[in-house]
């Protein structure tokens, strides 16, 4: 027990560097996937809502496409898609993928929010002689991008913790100088280890921020 | 000030209007009563074209309306609605609500809406709340809000559905109390209510509304004490 200890404390000193280097890397692509999703998300969420059945349609392929394939395979298509047609780097073809994938996600979240505000809001707002444009912005989406907070936390979490397999196409964040470091120092185990620490780490001060924010709104407004 | 003449009104196979005639002069206060399900919130969504109706002629203030044809929105302005369970903006203040529509619709300046709505605000008690979100507030005083929102629009007639029956007992009271006002001060209003002692006191005319069609329509004194039809002393029974 206490040799695994120290040869975990011994591979995170050598490593910690790089690890840190690579931290960045992740919490980049996590950041652009998730602002990429969610313009793309608000996107297809005004479609899947907007009435026409052209646009529905086209956001109901989207979303069922994304959600029926796995991310891995959507990288991949991605960057051997793109990548031949126009030369991308490797970050941001696996950014870009994040950032589709999410994007997904992020509609159905948005789409939720909006169809879950109160029918009654609507209502009072149409009976003040506010037109449907009016309605929404000024009283449903406010609302909705309230309501849409904690479980866009909860997708950016998700994201941070699924931008590790960008590692298939050779991005350097952490999951992937982990999987290096594994196979150079045959310490596997501690290398793995190691990693989980960081994710599991980050993956605590981002819900510790979030659960804060979210605190921090309802005192504003209770 | 509003006529409803040959309303029908269906939802799929269920018809829930049947051929309504109301016709309410200006500074009216008719008071709609009724079983529940009978169709008095569905009337007043009419006359609000929160709901369209499949035939039938709406009239505000002399002015016939084709719902096809007209911006609806404008309309909806002109009456004002105040709903059973308040429907306040939960994430605006008390006179944010208030000075809402006056401001995106009426293109209304910030400082004179302001000023209106602090008007408003003390003529339903409520100044001292200007600053506070509604869920501050008790269900008196949401509804009092909802009035005052509703009046900043300058509406030509009012309607209320209920505004008092989600209320615990002892907040009647304020509501009636600013609704029994503005009646005095010349409002019309159509008021969908339980509250008999309301429609004794207030009313000008009352009427009962029965699966969908109008079955009684007499001042409030003759409606209690004279009613014609068999429906209509069964209902006064069951809710005196
Ligand atoms: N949007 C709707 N869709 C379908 N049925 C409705 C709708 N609104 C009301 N109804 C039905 O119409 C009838 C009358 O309802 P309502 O006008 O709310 O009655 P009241 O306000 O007198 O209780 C009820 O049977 C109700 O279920
Ligand atoms: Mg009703």
């Amino acid at each position: 027990m206490l040799e695994l200890f120290s040869t975990v404390y011994e591979v995170f000193m050598r490593t910690y560097p790089g690890f840190l280097r690579a931290t960045v890397v992740t919490l980049q692509l996590t950041a652009i996937g998730v602002v990429l999703g969610t313009v793309i998300g608000l996107v297809f969420a005004l479609m899947k809502i907007s009435g026409s059945k052209i646009l529905q349609g086209i956001a109901n392929i989207y979303i069922t496409v994304i959600r029926g394939t796995p991310l891995i395979v959507q990288i991949m298509f991605l960057y051997f898609g793109i990548v031949e047609i126009y030369t991308m780097d490797n970050f941001w073809a696996g950014a870009i993928a994040l950032g589709v994938h999410n994007g997904a996600y992020i509609a159905e979240i948005f789409r939720g929010a909006i169809q879950g505000v109160d029918p009654g809001q609507r209502e009072a707002s149409m009976s003040l002689g506010m037109n449907r444009k009016q309605t929404m912005q000024r009283i449903v989406f406010p609302q909705a991008l309230r309501r849409s907070i904690p479980p866009l936390g909860n997708q950016f979490i998700i994201t941070l913790k699924d931008s590790s397999l960008v590692y298939i196409i050779g991005v350097g964040e952490i999951f992937s100088l982990a999987n290096r470091e594994a196979a150079q120092s045959f310490q596997p185990f501690e290398s793995f280890l190691v990693v989980a620490l960081y994710y599991l780490v980050l993956v605590m001060i981002f819900t510790y921020l979030l659960r804060w924010y979210e605190n921090k709104l309802d005192v504003d407004k209770a | 000030m509003i006529i409803g003449e040959n309303i029908h009104k269906s939802f799929g196979d269920l018809e829930v209007l049947k051929g309504v005639d109301l016709h309410v002069k200006p500074q009216e206060v008719v008071v709609l009563v009724g079983v529940s399900g009978s169709g008095k919130s569905t009337l007043l969504r009419c006359f609000n074209f929160l709901e369209m109706i499949n035939s039938g002629k709406i009239t505000i203030d002399g002015h016939t309306i084709d719902p096809k044809k007209e911006n609806l929105s404008k309309i909806r302005a002109e009456v004002g609605m105040v709903f059973q369970h308040f429907n306040l903006f939960p994430h605006k203040t008390v006179l944010e609500n208030v000075i809402e529509a006056p401001i995106t619709v009426k293109k209304m300046k910030k400082e004179e809406a302001k000023k209106l709505g602090m008007n408003l605000l003390r003529k339903v008690g409520l100044e001292d709340k200007a600053d506070v979100y509604p869920s501050k507030l008790s269900g008196g005083q949401k509804q009092r809000v909802a009035i005052a929102r509703s009046l900043a629009m300058e509406p030509k007639v009012m309607l209320f559905d209920e505004p008092t029956s989600a209320l615990d007992p002892e907040l009647v009271g304020e509501v009636l109390q600013v609704m029994k006002q503005l009646a005095e001060e010349g409002m019309t209003m159509v008021v969908v209510t339980h509250e008999m002692k309301f429609a004794k006191e207030v009313a000008d005319r009352v009427i009962m509304i029965d699966q969908g069609t109008i079955i009684e329509s007499a001042d409030p004194k003759t409606f209690f004490e004279n009613p014609q039809s068999e429906r209509t002393k069964q209902f006064i029974q069951l809710v005196e």
